[in-house]
């Protein structure tokens, strides 16, 4: 389990008895709490959290909580590229629906922290997408959309496209496709909801 | 009509259209002198009543350059093509935006691919490429990458 | 006063793609604009001269990404022109019928996209809803739901599958209903009213002059459309009507392209009719092999000599769901083209941005430039 994996990276020693019956994993307890009515959501988490800091300390925590946090409302950046674009519009149409899973496009960087390159990405518009990805706050992600971004797709060789857009920013997760599916692109960032539960800073 | 407007071209224009060529599905296709563009132009349009500009496009023969403008009329309901041949050399021709507004922007991408000026157009910069991009892709002289040679270029940047 | 150059774009809710429109201001009033293209000029002309006939086929699907299937559509007209290729009737009806789905599956897009401009949220909804079933539709016989690849040089890939007319019939009775439920959420909306009427409005005159066509020609009383007035394919063999509106504003265009999703119905169930009594080839019985073998097969050298063909040019010219648009293919008598020059409708349709929209104010933006219904993909190409 990829939740195990952050428990021997905190080097937390558990000796049974000791165990808090709620926690199996770090993870865990805000997976519970999830699951709970929200008029007990801030008693149940004022519990939960200061019983884990008594058990375990703070550092270990909140990167944890940061991280149950961001991956369930990632907020990708509004904003349409080429034809992967328009599957990505219909990803949050009736028939997908991605604002399930807490993905809501913002039309403004400084709301979001996730930027997915859905399209062809030419010379021209480089220097902008470099801009718009330093205007978006910290943590943030990159998800390469479909062929075109992630190594030039169709238009490789052509003079003005960019052979794959992790020439300009640093990008966490490629889809492939020409364009992919909104299903494609919503496996994509349960994808990356996994890898953003196990980072560390 | 299609029968008789080449009669009707070359009444009009006299020599300062070469030839009218057959072009299935349209009218046919006008070869005119270069020199005297902007009379061909009026012409078409006030005579011939061609009042639409459908778009203008520029090929590279590598020893000359010829330069196609598509014309509609709604009164004939049909398409006419004007051709020139320019020389390889300066390639220079008069603008067409004082009679067709729509020329602007088709002129300025002909410009920019296959490097044929045109002559008094109000605003004859680059469209589609970044400002100070000195290449004209659409020239036969300019070759587009390979694959491998790509990676070489890219590696660092 | 207060003048300024605002940038709306290339990341903005209003552009619908990589575009920026540089917009002078005073105060809340626009006094000049200077769209600034190329943000998505991916050299499909160029990249199109070192490509077989039926490959650049596969650029036409990403030239423009909302109507795939009426490029496709252009492209293989003139290709078929300059290289002196007939297609089998069957296969002329089925790309017509293509074609009509496809500008039922742009125009539902625009819809999503342009009401949602204005502020009403729900019709997005409901256009994403509805462009899916004709995206299903195309699925069933291309195999793919955006990128097509369906149409070659003298025909079509392949039949169309059992069932399939049945089918569309029903999606056509079920977008008939659906029209006038988007007419009662638009039209009976007084912001709808109050943010679209009167705005952007351009002449019939100052569109021919400009260049301007499609629904936003039609919308300021003119008749002009090329399946009426150049048929193709077999426009000459169906009933419908086209579509105009008076006014020249913003309203009118949404009328037009409404009662447009209305017509392409009409077509495609007499289409549909058609193909269900006529069955055939859809693939020309001669087509040089060269043509569908895009690379060289193996012990076979000769393949790669030079073609002795004859050379020919072709202009083709549709109505495409934005306008009018053209491909001049040049055939040198090599296996590439010598030369592709496309005429985009939204091209010419942005490049005339000054005439309607200065004089607005820039809150009005949003909606004119979405009942222009930008498609930044064919205009950059």
């Amino acid at each position: 389990m990829s939740a195990s994996s952050v428990t021997a990276a905190s080097g937390a020693v558990k000796t049974p008895g000791t165990e808090l019956p709620v926690v199996t994993q770090p993870g865990v307890p805000f997976i519970e709490i999830e699951t709970l009515r929200a008029k007990e959501f801030l008693p149940a988490a004022k519990e939960a959290l200061s019983a884990m800091i008594a058990e375990r300390g703070r550092e270990d925590l909140t990167q944890p909580v940061f991280n149950w946090a961001g991956r369930n409302s990632l907020f990708p950046l509004h904003w349409g590229l080429a034809c992967c674009a328009i599957e990505f519009a219909a990803a949050f149409g009736a028939r997908w629906d991605a604002e399930r899973f807490g993905v809501v496009p913002r039309s403004s960087p400084r709301q979001c922290d996730l930027m997915i390159v859905n399209g062809t990405v030419t010379w021209k518009v480089a220097h902008k997408l470099i801009a718009l990805y330093e205007q978006m706050p910290e943590p943030k992600w990159v998800i390469a959309m479909g062929n075109c971004a992630t190594g030039g797709g169709p238009f490789r060789t052509a003079y003005s496209v960019v052979p794959g857009v992790d020439k300009l920013v640093p990008v966490d997760l490629y889809i492939a496709g020409c364009p992919p599916r909104p299903e494609a692109m919503l496996d994509g960032i349960l994808k990356l909801e996994e890898l953003i539960r196990e980072r560390k800073e | 009509m299609e029968a008789e407007f080449p009669a009707l071209v070359s009444a009009r224009l006299g020599d300062r259209v070469a030839a009218v060529e057959v072009f299935p599905g349209t009218l046919g296709r006008v070869r005119f002198r270069a020199d005297a563009a902007l009379d061909v132009f009026r012409s078409m349009r006030d005579d011939l009543a061609f009042d639409h500009l459908s778009m203008i496009g520029g090929i590279d023969w590598v020893d000359h350059r010829e330069v196609f403008y598509v014309l509609w009329s709604d009164a004939r309901r049909a398409y006419v093509i004007l051709s020139t041949d320019l020389p390889a050399e300066n390639p220079h021709i008069e603008s067409a935006t004082c009679i067709w507004p729509a020329a602007n922007w088709h002129e300025r991408e002909t410009w920019e691919m296959v490097d044929i000026h045109f002559d008094h157009h109000p605003d004859l910069r680059h469209l589609l490429m970044p400002d100070g991009y000195v290449f004209h892709p659409l020239l036969r002289s300019f070759k587009l990458h390979e694959p491998e040679e790509l990676e070489v270029k890219t590696r660092n940047v | 006063m207060s003048e300024m150059w605002i940038n709306m774009g290339p990341q903005h809710p209003m552009t619908h793609g990589l575009w920026n429109l540089r917009v002078h201001v005073d105060g809340e009033m626009v006094l000049d604009v200077d769209p600034e293209m190329g943000y998505l000029h991916r050299g499909i002309e160029k990249i199109s001269e070192d490509r077989h006939y039926n490959e650049v086929v596969t650029l036409m699907d990403r030239c423009c990404y909302v109507a795939g299937l009426a490029w496709e559509h252009l492209y293989i007209l003139s290709a078929e022109q300059a290289l002196g290729i007939r297609p089998p009737e069957r296969a002329e009806w089925i790309r017509m019928m293509s074609e009509e789905f496809q500008r039922l599956g742009s125009h539902l897009m625009w819809y999503a996209a342009f009401v949602q401009d204005i502020g009403l949220m729900a019709p997005f909804l409901y256009g994403m809803r509805d462009r899916d079933l004709v995206l299903d539709l195309f699925q069933s016989y291309t195999g793919a739901r955006m990128t097509y690849e369906y149409m070659r040089v003298g025909g079509v890939r392949n039949d169309l599958p059992n069932g399939f007319t049945d089918q569309a019939r029903k999606v056509c009775d079920w977008l008939i209903d659906r029209f006038e439920e988007y007419d009662r959420l638009c039209l009976a909306s007084a912001i709808f009213h109050k943010r679209c009427d009167g705005l952007g409005k351009m002449s019939r005159a100052d569109c021919v002059a400009y260049g301007v066509t499609g629904p936003m020609l039609r919308s300021a009383g003119s008749k002009r459309d090329l399946r009426k007035d150049r048929p193709y394919s077999a426009y000459d063999r169906v009933e419908f009507d086209a579509a105009t509106a008076d006014g020249a504003d913003v309203t009118a265009r949404y009328l037009v392209r409404m009662e447009e999703m209305r017509q392409s119905v009409r077509i495609i169930r007499q289409a549909l009719d058609w193909l269900d009594k006529n069955p055939g080839p859809v693939m020309a019985a001669r087509v040089p092999r060269w043509l569908g073998a895009p690379y060289a097969p193996i012990g076979n050298e000769g393949y790669l000599l030079k073609r002795n063909y004859p050379k020919g040019l072709g202009l083709s010219a549709i109505e495409e769901p934005h306008g009018e648009a053209q491909a001049y293919i040049v055939n040198d008598g090599g296996e590439h083209p010598y030369r592709v020059k496309f005429r985009s409708p939204v091209f010419a349709n942005i490049s005339a941005a000054k005439k309607y929209l200065v004089g607005y104010r820039i809150a009005d933006i949003p909606p004119i430039m979405g009942s222009v219904d930008v498609c930044v993909g064919e205009c950059d190409r």
